[in-house]
């Protein structure tokens, strides 16, 4: 089983991000402490996934820091964000569809140029095993199914034993048997003290692994904190107005 | 990894019959496979540069002519030997290549197929308009290699750069570097998330490849004698184009048997005049629209036949040959 | 002042029909979201179906115009079906590329089978109307002024149908998003065909008017189809105002350049050497071009 290195501090101050007039992501700020799993919800547009985005360095916020374990990661590029120990997922996955399931693995194992491809190898196997993929090894990844891709993805995140793992929506599309998969995969790692934010929509699922809950609506964070005290906060049922049964949570 | 299987026995066939051929083909066909070539060691770089890291590329014969020009002016205006000029050329070129992969970094898909293109025009049209140096459309003449009236020593040298090429990019392929490579083109994001250094490997791409266009460009100059900048209008790139996708553009050797099928049937045509790029474009619509791959790694599956792996869930898994082995 | 005047008025005319051109080709990117290499072509063939309309049925040459802009409707939307369509599917892999290949392949199969059909020699149409325009220090041809005159009008009433019309606007949705426009009840597949053969109607379009200027022959869609890669680039791809202007504004700039620069070689070269230098810079410093829009707008 994969053992998680010692997880460090984590706060983003302030962040802004502007496309075009529009204001995607405006004054975020958020700190986790070491081993912290949250929760990051939102109705469509709040600017979760622009946030995700900004964290994991795909795009550079207008003001803002992001400081991971005392390091301010802004202004590196995106690989060194990765590199510098962020694991991310995407909201629809984004796997190396001809590469097969060991080598998607391995992409990012080998990317430490000290790191042979044996050990990569090694690596890659130890987190098949943890997902579950044994006999899917040599497959493409483009042949599996959504879920699947998911659990890819989420494999593919750790490779590099990141300090803070953002999961994009990890449940989304996902049959039941499958998500019931999922969530305990995520709360494994949380037991093993991974560092995590879970963005998703399906709030039934979010709840029964976060204890913990920051609430985004048009780019800003309307809340932060235990996630039964949240989900009462009037603020976050108005910007959910329209769809109260998503509080309620979904049938 | 090691085992030998059909696809290399089809190699190294082909290896040998080209080898053999001047002896059979006579001289006019013997020309004909010395030009051939040329455009082998173009399409198999620009499918390394396109097909290998999505870097679709129309200035690639740019490079190729400024090998050409490159060596041909340093030789003439300034008097350097061939020993010389040569490797400078070269090393030009991939400086060149390494400032054209830094620009388009941002761009992809048609915007960085416009860009190249502008920057080949606009090669073309200094070359057309700096008649003092160039001499223009009335074509540079260089001095040839060889002496004597046989193409064959130059047959011999254009097979070898392939070979060679071919082991290089082949090599590269084998590395690391080829490996992010294929995870950057199917996935450039994805790519970067998991830490690959894009920017890194795009422009050592570029700087490989385009090494080898001007290789290719320096041999294509000292063997035909004459240069013009007819070698980088739009029609060549597209050729080389069509060739890479029509052989494989994700397949080296598939790219060079495209070239070497394609120039030759154009030239066995020749007799019906336009008629063989009618059938060139058709040709091109075709394998796109139904082989997207290429026809000679179709080939090379129907050799490379496994037997689907046997897996707990065999529904969802389905093992396929998409990808083409380099070799 | 004349020198001056004529340049600018020719280069005028010339910007109008590029203007033209580039209005299909950045209509065809915002939809289908895809730049058809091979709308050089396209251009070349309106010319010829005009000339052969002309000279084969004997309709007028103004009426050659709409027959050039309805056959290439015609063959646009054959092409899309045929070859673009299974772009949309997972079939194709890297749609990026499959788009550039085929319409590459496109200008290959069709500019060498004009020459194979209609011969390598220029062929010359017959004017809209004969004579030349002289007013005060301006001269200028009517079939240049007839030309600018049909260029206005089809933009004009390019600008009105996206803006004004129930299709038009069902065009514009689905370049801004396909799926937002399908959950609205547009049929995107629709739109594609659709945009695919108005761009192609608008590149025919450009070819007729200038037949009976510069006459036809079987290459004279490359270099106006660089032109258009270089104005929808300037122009934003996606804008048709855009097009609109960056093609008067290359046209303007060609002719003055043509005309002033002393070495004739060197003049052509490099005036078209200069708007290939635009492309370059525009896409190093703001990609979406300077008028820059993702989708389909007119200013």
């Amino acid at each position: 089983m994969p053992t998680p290195p010692e997880a460090p501090y984590f706060a983003a101050r302030q962040l802004q991000k502007h496309f075009g007039g529009i204001a995607a992501v405006d004054d975020f700020s958020a700190e986790l402490g070491r081993g912290e799993i949250v929760g990051l919800i939102g109705p469509n547009g709040s600017g979760k996934t622009t946030t995700i985005n900004l964290v994991a360095g795909a795009f550079r916020p207008d003001t803002g820091t992001i400081m991971l374990d005392g390091r301010n990661l802004v202004g590196q590029p995106a690989y060194a964000f990765a590199r510098g120990g962020i694991g991310r997922t995407f909201q629809v996955p984004r796997l190396f569809r001809r590469m097969t399931v060991l080598e998607n693995l391995m992409v990012p194992a080998l990317t430490n140029t000290r790191t042979s491809r044996r050990q990569a190898e090694a690596r890659a196997r130890e987190i098949l095993a943890f997902v579950r993929f044994e006999h899917l090894a040599d497959a493409y990844a483009r042949t599996l199914s959504g879920g699947q891709q998911k659990l890819l993805e989420l494999g593919r995140s750790l490779m590099l034993r990141p300090s803070l793992l953002l999961l994009d929506e990890p449940f989304a599309g996902v049959h039941p048997r499958l998500l019931e998969q999922i969530v305990e995969h995520i709360r494994t790692l949380s037991a093993q003290g991974y560092t995590i934010v879970l963005v998703d929509h399906n709030l039934d699922a979010v709840r029964s692994v976060v204890r913990r809950t920051l609430v985004m609506a048009r780019g800003r964070k309307i809340a932060d904190g235990p996630s039964e005290e949240v989900l009462q906060d009037p603020a976050v049922i108005q910007a959910y107005t329209g769809t109260r049964k998503a509080i309620e949570g979904r049938a | 990894m090691g085992s030998i299987k059909g696809t290399h026995v089809l190699q190294g066939l082909l290896l040998l019959l080209a080898l053999a051929a001047p002896v059979v083909i006579g001289p006019y066909w013997t020309h004909v496979g010395a030009l051939a070539w040329y455009y082998a060691l173009l399409a198999s770089s620009w499918a390394l540069l396109a097909g290998y890291a999505g870097q679709f590329s129309f200035a690639h014969v740019a490079f190729a002519a400024l090998g050409g020009y490159g060596s041909a002016l340093l030789t003439l205006r300034l008097d350097l030997p061939l020993a010389l000029s040569v490797p400078l050329t070269i090393i030009i070129a991939m400086v060149l290549g390494a400032l054209m992969g830094a620009l388009v970094l941002r761009l992809s898909g048609p915007y960085l197929a416009l860009f190249t293109l502008a920057i080949a025009e606009i090669f073309r049209l200094m070359l057309v308009a700096e008649e003092d140096i160039t001499r223009g459309s009335l074509g540079l003449e260089v001095p040839h290699l060889f002496s004597g009236n046989s193409d064959a020593p130059y047959y011999y040298l254009g097979l070898g750069l392939v070979v060679l090429g071919l082991l290089a990019m082949n090599g590269l392929l084998m590395t690391r570097i080829g490996f992010f490579l294929r995870a950057i083109r199917e996935d450039e994001h994805a790519a970067q998330a998991s830490g690959v250094n894009t920017t890194l490997h795009k422009i050592i791409v570029f700087v490989a490849t385009s090494a080898i266009a001007s290789v290719a460009g320096i041999y294509y100059a000292h063997f035909v004698g004459i240069l013009s900048p007819n070698m980088v209008i739009i029609p060549e790139m597209g050729l080389v184009i069509a060739m890479a996708v029509i052989g494989g553009i994700e397949s080296l050797p598939g790219a060079v048997v495209g070239a070497v099928v394609i120039y030759a049937a154009s030239e066995m045509l020749r007799d019906y005049g336009e008629w063989r790029f009618v059938l060139l474009g058709l040709a091109l619509i075709l394998v796109q629209r139904f082989a997207q791959n290429g026809l000679f790694p179709f080939i090379e599956r129907i050799l490379d036949r496994k037997p689907a792996a046997a897996s707990a869930s065999a529904k969802v898994v389905r093992p396929e040959g998409e990808y083409a082995n380099p070799s | 002042m004349t020198y001056f005047l004529l340049l600018t008025t020719n280069g005028l005319v010339i910007g109008l029909i590029y203007a033209l051109m580039a209005a299909g080709l950045t209509l065809v990117f915002s939809v289908l979201k895809v730049v058809n290499f091979g709308h050089g072509s396209l251009y070349m063939l309106g010319g010829y179906a005009s000339y052969y309309a002309i000279s084969l049925i004997g309709v007028p040459p103004i009426l050659g115009i709409v027959i050039a802009m309805v056959a290439l409707f015609i063959f646009g939307v054959a092409f899309e079906r045929l070859v673009l369509q299974p772009m949309y599917t997972d079939k194709v892999e890297r749609k990026d590329e499959y788009a550039i290949i085929v319409t590459f392949g496109l200008t290959i199969l069709i500019t060498n089978l004009a020459l194979v059909v209609f011969g390598p020699f220029s062929k010359s149409p017959p004017s809209f109307l004969q004579g030349t325009l002289i007013a005060g220090p301006l001269i200028l041809p009517y079939d240049r002024l007839i030309a600018s005159i049909v260029a206005i009008v089809i933009l004009a009433g390019l600008a009105w149908f996206l803006a004004r019309t129930s299709l038009g606007q069902a065009l514009d949705a689905v370049s801004q998003s396909r799926e937002s426009a399908a959950v609205i009840g547009i049929n995107p597949k629709r739109m594609y065909t659709i945009a695919f053969g108005l761009g192609s109607a608008l590149a025919g379009g450009a070819g007729a008017l200038i037949a009976p200027i510069f006459a036809l022959s079987p290459d004279m869609g490359e270099l106006p189809g660089v032109q258009a890669f270089i104005i929808i680039v300037l122009g934003g791809m996606g804008s048709v105002g855009g097009s609109i202007i960056g093609g008067i504004l290359l046209g303007i700039v060609q002719g003055l350049g043509v005309g002033y620069l002393p070495d004739p070689n060197r003049a052509l070269a490099y005036t078209q050497a200069f708007g290939a230098l635009l492309l370059i810079v525009v896409l190093l410093v703001r990609p979406t071009g300077l008028f820059g829009r993702a989708h389909l707008r007119l200013d």
